[in-house]
């Protein structure tokens, strides 16, 4: 898949674990950067620095609301993201080693196919 | 030493209708089958974190029903249910397969387990009853509600087997 120049590629912008976190916080709807900090236990500089790269390469948008500007997803943009492919894929494989992770607890117990 | 396998399931998707997870397990394969089919075995791994599982009912026998439940931190709820068609442990269950955030789609889901070398590999599929269940799966046409399929996808293969 062709890429663009790395300013507007939302590649890039999401292949940093924290903005890809600040994405799914944003999930559930439009937050304040002080919601993300206290979300996410990242610094209120470094939230800002994220989203305004997300904001740059279109993934996020903000709007005024009173004293603070509420940021949320553009999902429009995400059409190149079948890169996020991949977080689907690392998910299905959390929980298949959580199911290797147990069934070592078990075997180690000794115990394991009674009930 | 048995080989670190963490991160190893290998996802396909052999037709337009269905997708399919393998996955290898160094145990046996009487064992594995009760920890994918017992509920006191799978509510310790079926919820994701920060999800948390809140029902798992497993009636297993032809004719029987499953029911799982999760919530997600923000009281989402996911909820799977179905119907054994077939039961035949330790090798085999296929079951129907219901999700609440697709109630258009119908699907069946076929769990498979062979044992070799004291190596059990697990096969998980999931066969739609048309294009438009499996479009679920893969599709992200960057309209608005592209992020919820994602998540959507996620949930739905994250609750992969009988729970």
């Amino acid at each position: 898949m062709a890429r663009a120049a790395t300013t507007s590629d939302v590649f890039n912008a999401v292949a940093d674990l924290h903005r890809r976190q600040i994405l799914d916080a944003l999930i559930t709807g439009e937050k304040s950067v002080g919601t993300l900090v206290g979300d996410l236990a990242m610094a209120q500089p470094q939230v800002s620095k994220h989203l305004r790269v997300l904001s740059e390469v279109g993934l996020v948008r903000s709007r005024p609301e009173g004293r603070y500007r509420l940021y949320r997803l553009s999902p429009e943009k995400l059409r190149p993201l079948h890169a996020w492919v991949g977080k689907y894929e690392q998910a299905i494989n959390d929980r298949l080693d959580r199911i290797d992770d147990y069934l070592h607890h078990l075997q180690r117990q000794g115990n394991g196919s009674d009930t | 030493m048995t080989p670190d396998r963490h991160g190893s399931a290998v996802i396909t998707f052999p037709s337009d209708l269905e997708v399919v997870i393998t996955r290898q397990f160094d145990a046996p394969i009487a064992l594995v089958f009760d920890v994918l089919t017992r509920p006191e075995h799978v509510r310790h791994w079926g919820a994701t974190p920060p999800d948390e599982m809140t029902e798992c009912l497993i009636d297993l026998r032809v004719g029987g029903s499953y029911r799982s439940s999760f919530v997600t931190g923000d009281g989402t709820v996911f909820a799977f249910h179905g119907t054994y068609l077939e039961v035949e442990p330790p090798n085999r269950t296929v079951q129907t397969w219901h999700f609440n955030c697709w109630p258009d789609v119908e699907a069946v889901e076929t769990m498979e387990l062979h044992e070799a070398d004291a190596v059990t590999t697990f096969t998980w599929s999931l066969a739609f009853a048309d294009q438009a269940g499996r479009d679920h799966m893969t599709k992200f046409d960057g309209r608005q509600d592209s992020l919820d399929a994602i998540e959507n996808t996620l949930r739905s293969l994250l609750n992969p087997k009988p729970a």
